[in-house]
């Protein structure tokens, strides 16, 4: 039972900084705040906040998989993003990839996300706690 | 304990995007943040942040107890409001609403919220 442990997982971009990409602690797992990195490249992908959600999203089910979940096991989620026009398509993308039971959901504007060498930005990013059973 | 449920109830707002009101995993309730929305007509409540905060904390109350849990057994509430000149109002009426054993609190201000919210609070809360 005494099973909390890191997972850093080659299935998602490479942490950029102290943390993995999950933690599991007993049957939960807690999944670090993903963008719309390539895991090969480490890049944004393309294809503006549409783009980076869903490959924000891949990562995220890549990660839960590793730690032996899933997107269908995600209780809460937390969403980041920069422009409040993006709302709407957030939303989209966020109901065609989390089936349902839907998990709960907490999201808001932020002025800032990870800044970027090149000319693209992260406008959102997504954090989830998933069950494990 | 494997009581993995949703909770979605009339008490509340209805959710305007792919979610639910709550979710129990594991002996806790975690619910969706909420917002000052009055539940039967989905529209803001007039009044101002005050007015807002109150409703919204309306809102996860009914969230709660339609979860079998209440104020009372929130763990962690997490508040995010625009205007940093509403931080006295907003710490007034957490206190009015929130009683001990007050539960760990993550509060702070932000850009923008859905559809020029003012405010919105999330918990998660024991389910026992």
């Amino acid at each position: 039972m005494a099973s909390h442990r890191g997972i850093v997982s080659k299935r998602g971009p490479q942490p950029t900084g102290s943390y993995p990409h999950a933690h599991i602690d007993g049957d939960m797992v807690w999944v670090t705040a993903q963008a719309g990195r390539d895991p090969a490249s480490g890049e944004l992908v393309p294809g503006g906040v549409e783009g980076q959600l869903n490959q924000a999203i891949d990562n995220l089910a890549a990660i839960l998989d590793e730690c032996g979940s899933s997107l269908d096991r995600v209780v809460k989620t937390q969403i980041m993003y920069t422009d409040a026009a993006d709302s709407d398509v957030i939303q989209a993308v966020f109901s065609s990839r989390f089936p349902d039971p839907r998990p709960v959901q907490t999201a808001w504007g932020v002025r800032f996300l990870a800044a970027e060498p090149g000319t693209e930005v992260v406008r959102v990013q997504i954090d989830c706690v998933a069950g494990l059973g | 304990m494997s009581t993995d449920r949703t909770i979605t109830t009339e008490g509340a707002p209805i959710p305007r995007g792919p979610y639910v009101h709550a979710r129990e995993h594991g002996g806790l309730i975690y619910v969706t943040a909420q917002i000052g929305r009055d539940p039967k007509t989905g529209e803001f409540v007039e009044g101002g942040f005050e007015a807002e905060f109150n409703q919204a904390i309306d809102n996860l109350e009914a969230i709660l107890l339609a979860s079998g849990s209440s104020l009372d057994r929130v763990v962690k509430a997490q508040v995010e409001f625009i205007d940093e000149g509403d931080l006295d109002a907003m710490n007034r009426i957490y206190g009015e609403r929130f009683h001990e054993p007050l539960p760990a609190r993550t509060s702070f201000g932000v850009a923008f919220l859905w559809k020029g919210a003012k405010v919105q609070i999330d918990c998660i809360a024991s389910a026992a």
